[in-house]
C-alpha cells in the first residue's frame, strides 16, 4: 500500500508556544484513505493539517524537528508552492483565503499556477461548477456568496486543480446540516471510487464520524491512531450518540445514529413531557420588520415582515439555511441596521448598541485590541463606566486561566470566549452570538452554554444563530427557524427541531421527537 | 543535545538540501552593495568632480544616469529579494501592506517637514531588520512617488535615503528588548533620523548652489570650511522645516510605538524557523 | 479526455450524480458577465494616460471636468463588491489633498497668488487620487496582477495586496467599527484610535499573510502560467486606450509648445483661458463610460 501522508517524528513549536503544538507525531496515512483529526481545540488538529501541505512551518516560523513526506516529497525541502500538484488545502476561514474576485476564475487559479492546458481548464471549471452545483455562481463575486457558497467554491477551486490528497480543516462549519452531509458525501465518493485521500478535522463529530475510516486524536499535540471507534475510546470528545454510550455504559460506543438505534432497542423511552421554561418581561419587540441591502443600487430584501419577542430568561437559537437572514436579524435587535418598515423595540425604546444589546460578530478578532484577555474584558468595563472587575467575567466563561494571555495568541475557540467575555462585560440584558461554532470544541462549547444559562437566569435574554443542532439542542430554550428572510418556525426545541428531517438532533433521530441531549436521556434511563 | 540548525526565511531551509543557492539569492549582496554604493555616489559626486557642476545646474543633468543605475539596482534587488529563492512570500506580502501604508500616510500625514509615513518605515525597520526596512522605504517611497506625482530626479534619492532610515532602525534594539528602551532608542533615533534626512536629501541641492556665499560651497575650500558652510545653510534654510520632523517622529513613536511594533513582532516571529533534527528527548511531555 | 491530459479525479456521470449539492436559495441578482468585462490592461493604460493628462496641468478649467469625467466613468463601470468602495476612500483622499496642500501657504507668504499656486497643485495631485479610485473601483486587483509576466509573480503578488488594501481596510474598519460600538466602546474621538486601529492593521497584515499562504498552497510563483478564459483585447479596449492617447498626446504637445494655457501663471492672479480643442482632446478620457457596462446588471 502505498502511503500519502507521513509523518515521522513531527514535533513542532509555534514562535509563541510554550509547549509544542505536536509532540512526536508519527502518522502514515495510506492512499485512498479517509482520515478524521479529532481533539479539543488547541490539541494539534489545526497544525497537523497545516503541516501535510508544508504551511507548517514555511508560513509560521516556529521550531520544527521530524520530517513529513506528502506523496514521498519532504515537506522541509518542498515548500507549499512545490506540492500544489499533489495535495490540496481547504482552510478554516474559506473567505479570508479567496484570491480573486470571480467564482469561476477562482476556481481556475490553481491550475493556472500548475500551467493546465486552457481547453482542459476549461472543462475541468465546468465539471467542478456542476459537481458542487455552483453553476449559476459562476461569474459572481465571492464577496456577494453566501458563507456556505464560499466553502463549496472554495472545495470547488481545490478539487480542480486535480489532488491525490484534500486537506480540509472544519469544511463544514459554515454549512446547513443538508449542505454538510452532501459535502461529506462527496468526498467519501471521491475516496471510494477514485482513490483519493483526504484528511480533515472537524469538532462536530456527529457529522463526519460515520463517514470515515481512519482517525487521529490529537491530545496536547500527541496524536493517537487508530479506527474512530478506537481513538474516540481514548478522547473525551464524541457526537452525542457516544456521550450517550458513556453515560450508560454501552459497549461498544456507538458512533452513528444507526449503531445508537440497534442500542436503544432494548429502552424505548416515551416522549418526555413538556416542560415550558420560565420566561419573564418581553426585552425584544420586532413588529412587522422589513429590512432590505442594497447591491449597486438595487435593494434586496434581507428580512421580510418579522415580528418576533424576546422574553427575560430565553435562549432563542435562530436557524436556517445560509443566506435565510440570521445574521441580518441580529444586527436588526441590535440597533446596528434600522428596519424599512415596522420596528424595533427594546426596552420599550429604540436599541442602543452597546447599551441594551451586545452582539458578537461572526469574527471575534474585530474587537480584540487589548494585549492581554484581562485587559480586554477591562476596556469593555470602562467604556461602560462599571467598576474594574474583569476576573467575575473570565470565570464566567472558564478562561480565567488566559487572563495573562494575548488574545491574538490563543485558538479561534478560546479567541471567541475572550470576544463574549467582553461583550458580556457590558452588562447589556439582551445578548446576541452570531455564529460561535467556529472552532468551538466541546469543552468551550460547555463553557459558552453555562453563560448563556446563567445570563437567562439572571433576567436577561440571549439569542445565538448557528448551523450547529447540537449546540442549539442543547443551549436553546426556543427555536426561531427562517427561510428568505421570513420566520417559518418559531417554538419549544422539541417540537421545531424533533419535526424536521434536516434540523434533527441525533437524540430525536434515535429516541424520537422531545429527545435532545444525552444528559436528559441518561437521565430518564436511569 | 540535539545539533541545531538555525535558518530564517532570508536563507530558507531549502538553501540546507540544495548544494548551490539559486541565481537570485547569489545576487542579493552584490546587488544591496552596488544599489547603496550608487546612492551614496549620487549623493556625493559633485563633491568629488566639482568640474562637472556648473553654477545654476543641479541633478536634472546626471538625472537619468543616476535614475537608470539606482532604479536598475533597487529594481533588481527587489526582482531578486522578492523572487523565487529571495524573501519568499511572506515577506512580499508584508511589504504589499506597509508600502500601501506608506502611500496611504504620505498624502494626508504631514506638516512641514513632518510626515506621518516615517513612523512605519521606523517601525517596520526595527521590527524586521536593516534589511527589510530598506527594502520598504525604497518601495514605499517609490510607490508613493507614482500615486502622488511626485516624479522627478529627485525620487531615486527619497528612495534611498528613507531606505537607509528604515535601515538604520533596524540596528537598535529590538525584539526582546525592554520596551522603555527599545522604544526609547526609537525615539531618539527619530529625532535624529528626522534631521539626517533633511540633511542627506539637502546635499541633493546644495554642490549645484556656488554662488561664493557663506552658505554655498567652495570647491577651492578646505572640506571642515565647507563642512561649516553647510552647516550654516542648513540651519539656515531647513532646521526649522525639519524639526517638524524630528518631533514628529518622536511623538509618534512614543505613542503609537509599541501597539505597532507588538503587531510586527508577531509577524516577524513567523519569520524565524529553526530546523532540528529529530531527538526523543524533544518529544519528552513537558 | 484527450490523451496525455492532466488525469481527472472527478469525472462521469455517476460522479456527478452523487456529488450534486444543492444550491442555497440563488439570491443572485447581480450576476457579472465576463463578455462585457473590459481587459484590466485596458484600465490601466487609461489610468496611466488620465493621470499624465492630470499632470501636465494646473489649469483649473482642465483639471475639474476630469472629477466629472472620473465619477462618471466610475458609476457607469463599478464592478460588484467591496471594490468600488475604493472610489470614495479616493475622492475623499483628493479633496483633502486640495485642502492640505492649500494650507501649505502657511509656509510662505500667504497672498492671493500664492493661495492659488497652492491650491492648484492640490487640485492637480487631487485629480491623479480621483483617477487612481475610479481605476482601483472598476477593476479586480489580483485580475490586474494576473497580467503580469510570470517571472514577476512575486512582486506582483506585493502588487496585488497594495492594489486591493483600499478596500479591503475599508471594509476592515466598518467591521470593528460596529463590533466596538456592539461592546459600548466610542469610535469617535482620537482616544478611540487604538481601538480601530489595532484590530484594523492586525487584520490588515493577517488578511495579507493568509492570502500569501492560499496563494502559495495553490503554486503560485512555480513559474508555469497559462491562463484561464483570458480576457480579450477587444474593440472596446482599443476604443478607450486609443482615446486616452490621443487625450495625452495632446496635452503633451501643447505643453511643449506651451500652448493650451496649461500652466497658467497665478501671479498676477487671472482666470485662465481655454482652448476648445485641448478641452475636446480631454473629453475623449469619458469614452470608457460610454462603452457596455461590465460586471453591471444582467438584465
Amino acid at each position: 500500500m502505498t502511503i500519502a501522508l507521513s509523518f515521522r517524528n513531527l514535533t513542532f513549536t509555534y514562535p509563541e508556544g510554550e509547549h509544542p503544538a505536536l509532540a512526536d507525531v508519527t502518522v502514515d496515512i495510506p492512499e485512498g484513505a479517509f482520515a478524521l483529526a479529532l481533539g479539543a481545540t488547541g490539541a494539534g488538529k489545526s497544525t497537523f493539517l497545516r503541516s501535510a501541505n508544508g504551511l507548517v512551518p514555511h508560513f509560521t516560523g516556529g521550531t520544527f524537528a521530524g520530517q513529513v513526506f506528502v506523496a514521498g516529497r519532504d515537506t522541509l525541502a518542498n515548500p507549499p508552492r512545490r506540492l500544489a500538484d499533489v495535495v490540496a488545502f481547504v482552510p478554516q476561514d474559506a473567505g479570508a483565503s479567496f484570491v480573486l474576485d470571480r467564482v469561476e476564475d477562482e476556481i481556475a487559479y490553481g491550475m493556472e499556477n500548475l500551467g493546465v492546458d486552457p481547453a482542459h481548464m476549461r472543462r475541468r471549471v465546468e465539471e467542478m461548477l456542476d459537481l458542487l452545483d455552483i453553476a449559476d455562481l459562476r461569474h459572481r463575486s465571492l464577496r456577494q456568496c453566501s458563507g456556505g457558497e464560499r466553502q463549496r467554491v472554495a472545495i470547488a477551486a481545490a478539487l480542480a486543480a486535480g489532488p491525490r490528497i484534500l486537506v480540509l480543516d472544519e469544511p463544514t462549519s459554515q454549512l446547513d446540516p443538508q449542505g454538510a452531509e452532501h459535502v461529506m458525501a462527496a468526498l467519501q465518493r471521491l475516496v471510494h471510487d477514485h482513490g483519493m485521500t483526504v484528511l480533515l478535522a472537524e469538532h462536530r463529530l456527529e457529522r463526519v464520524v460515520g463517514w470515515v475510516d481512519m482517525a487521529i486524536g490529537f491530545d496536547e499535540g500527541r496524536a493517537t491512531v487508530g479506527t474512530p471507534r478506537e481513538v474516540l475510546g481514548t478522547l473525551a470528545v464524541g457526537p452525542p450518540v457516544a456521550r450517550l454510550g458513556r453515560l450508560v455504559g454501552w459497549d461498544p460506543v456507538p458512533l452513528t445514529v444507526r449503531d445508537g438505534r440497534a442500542a436503544a432497542r432494548s429502552h424505548g423511552l416515551a416522549r418526555p413531557g413538556r416542560t415550558t421554561p420560565e420566561t419573564g418581561d418581553a426585552l425584544v419587540v420586532l413588529t412587522g420588520a422589513h429590512v432590505q441591502h442594497e447591491e449597486l443600487g438595487q435593494p434586496r430584501p434581507a428580512l421580510r415582515d418579522v415580528s418576533f419577542t424576546l422574553h427575560q430568561g430565553e435562549i432563542v437559537a435562530v436557524m436556517g439555511r445560509n443566506g435565510a437572514g440570521k445574521t441580518t436579524l441580529l444586527r436588526t435587535i441590535a440597533g446596528v441596521l434600522a428596519p424599512h418598515r415596522g420596528e424595533v423595540r427594546v426596552l420599550g425604546h429604540t436599541p442602543v448598541p452597546g447599551v441594551d444589546v451586545g452582539l458578537c460578530p461572526q469574527e471575534p478578532e474585530s474587537l480584540l485590541f487589548n494585549d492581554s484577555v484581562a485587559g480586554e474584558v477591562r476596556a469593555t468595563l470602562r467604556a461602560r463606566h462599571l467598576p474594574d472587575a474583569d476576573a467575575p467575567w473570565l470565570d464566567r466563561l472558564g478562561i480565567s486561566h488566559l487572563a495573562a494571555r494575548h488574545p491574538r495568541e490563543l485558538s479561534a475557540g478560546q479567541r471567541l470566549l475572550v470576544a463574549t467575555a467582553a461583550i458580556a462585560a457590558t452588562e447589556a440584558p439582551v445578548i446576541l452570538l452570531d455564529e460561535p461554532t467556529r472552532g468551538l470544541d466541546p469543552d468551550s462549547k460547555a463553557h459558552l452554554i453555562r453563560y448563556l444559562r446563567t445570563h437567562a437566569g439572571g433576567g436577561g435574554g440571549a439569542m445565538f444563530a448557528t448551523h450547529d443542532v447540537e449546540l442549539a439542542a442543547a443551549a436553546a430554550t426556543r427555536i426561531l427557524m427562517l427561510a428568505g428572510g421570513e420566520i417559518i418556525a418559531d417554538g419549544a426545541p422539541a417540537d421545531v427541531l424533533g419535526d424536521s428531517h434536516v434540523f434533527a438532533p441525533q437524540m430525536t433521530r434515535v429516541f424520537g421527537p422531545g429527545w435532545l441531549t444525552p444528559e436528559q436521556v441518561a437521565a430518564a434511563m436511569a | 543535545m540535539s545539533a541545531t540548525r538555525t535558518a530564517t526565511v532570508h536563507a530558507p531551509v531549502a538553501a540546507v538540501t540544495r548544494a548551490r543557492a539559486p541565481l537570485g539569492a547569489r545576487l542579493r549582496v552584490p546587488l544591496l552593495v552596488l544599489t547603496n554604493v550608487a546612492g551614496l555616489l549620487a549623493f556625493l559626486w559633485p563633491f568629488a568632480l566639482p568640474a562637472l557642476v556648473h553654477p545654476g545646474a543641479d541633478h536634472r543633468m546626471d538625472s537619468g544616469l543616476i535614475l537608470v543605475v539606482l532604479v536598475g539596482g533597487l529594481g533588481g534587488l527587489l526582482f531578486t529579494e522578492l523572487g523565487q529563492g529571495g524573501l519568499g512570500p511572506k515577506t512580499v506580502a508584508l511589504i504589499g501592506v506597509l508600502g500601501a501604508a506608506m502611500v496611504a500616510l504620505r498624502l494626508p500625514g504631514f506638516v512641514a517637514g513632518f510626515n506621518a509615513f516615517f513612523i512605519v518605515v521606523l517601525v517596520a525597520g526595527n521590527s524586521f531588520g536593516p534589511g527589510f526596512g530598506f527594502l520598504l522605504g525604497a518601495v514605499g517611497m517609490f510607490a508613493s512617488g507614482l500615486l502622488i506625482g511626485g516624479l522627478g530626479p529627485w525620487l531615486p534619492f527619497e528612495m534611498v535615503a528613507v531606505g537607509w532610515l528604515g535601515a538604520g532602525a533596524g540596528f537598535l534594539p529590538g525584539r526582546g528588548t525592554k520596551w522603555p528602551v527599545r522604544i526609547g532608542a526609537l525615539a531618539v533615533y527619530g529625532v535624529i533620523g528626522g534631521y539626517l534626512y533633511g540633511a542627506i536629501m539637502n546635499l541633493w541641492l546644495w554642490p549645484f548652489i556656488t554662488t561664493g556665499s557663506a552658505l554655498a560651497w567652495d570647491p577651492s575650500a578646505a572640506a571642515i570650511q565647507n563642512l561649516r558652510h553647510y552647516a550654516t545653510y542648513y540651519a539656515a534654510t531647513s532646521f526649522g522645516w525639519d524639526t517638524f520632523r524630528a518631533v514628529g517622529d518622536a511623538v509618534m513613536v512614543v505613542t503609537l510605538g509599541r501597539p505597532l511594533l507588538a503587531c510586527l513582532d508577531r509577524a516577524a516571529k513567523r519569520m524565524r524557523l529553526e530546523v532540528r533534527d529529530a531527538d526523543p528527548a524533544l518529544a519528552a511531555p513537558p | 479526455m484527450a490523451p496525455g491530459s492532466v488525469k481527472s479525479v472527478v469525472e462521469g456521470d455517476a460522479v456527478s450524480f452523487a456529488l450534486r449539492v444543492p444550491a442555497s436559495i440563488a439570491t443572485s441578482t447581480a450576476t457579472a458577465d465576463r463578455r462585457a468585462a473590459i481587459h484590466p490592461g485596458a484600465w490601466m493604460a487609461w489610468a496611466t494616460l488620465a493621470g499624465i493628462v492630470a499632470f501636465t496641468t494646473t489649469n483649473v478649467f482642465y483639471l475639474v471636468p476630469l472629477w466629472a469625467i472620473a465619477w462618471f466613468v466610475f458609476t457607469q463601470q463599478r464592478v460588484p463588491g467591496a471594490a468600488s468602495r475604493s472610489f470614495r476612500v479616493f475622492l475623499i483622499a483628493g479633496l483633502m489633498a486640495v485642502v492640505i496642500r492649500t494650507a501649505l501657504v502657511f509656509f510662505s507668504q500667504v497672498s492671493a497668488a500664492n493661495v492659488a499656486y497652492f491650491a492648484l497643485e492640490g487640485l492637480r495631485l487631487g485629480t491623479i487620487l480621483v483617477i487612481f479610485g475610479t481605476f482601483n473601483a472598476v477593476t479586480d486587483p489580483f485580475g490586474v496582477v494576473r497580467l503580469a509576466p510570470r517571472r514577476f509573480q512575486e512582486p506582483a503578488l506585493a502588487a496585488a495586496l497594495a492594489l486591493s488594501i483600499a478596500p479591503r481596510t475599508m471594509a476592515s474598519l466598518q467591521r470593528v467599527r460596529e463590533a466596538q460600538q456592539l461592546r459600548g466602546i466610542s469610535t469617535r474621538g482620537a482616544r478611540a484610535l487604538p481601538a480601530l486601529a489595532v484590530p484594523v492593521l492586525e487584520a490588515g497584515m493577517e488578511e495579507a499573510l493568509v492570502l500569501a499562504e492560499s496563494m502559495d498552497s495553490r503554486g503560485h510563483g512555480r513559474g508555469r502560467r497559462s491562463r484561464y478564459r483570458p480576457q480579450s483585447w477587444n474593440a472596446a479596449a482599443w476604443a478607450m486606450t486609443g482615446a486616452a492617447f490621443v487625450a495625452a498626446a495632446v496635452f503633451r504637445i501643447a505643453s511643449a509648445r506651451g500652448l493650451g494655457d496649461l500652466q497658467p501663471g497665478t501671479n498676477p492672479l487671472h482666470w485662465p483661458s481655454v482652448t476648445p480643442l485641448v478641452l475636446a482632446a480631454e473629453a475623449l478620457l469619458v469614452v470608457p463610460g460610454f462603452l457596455p457596462r461590465q460586471g453591471g446588471l444582467r438584465r
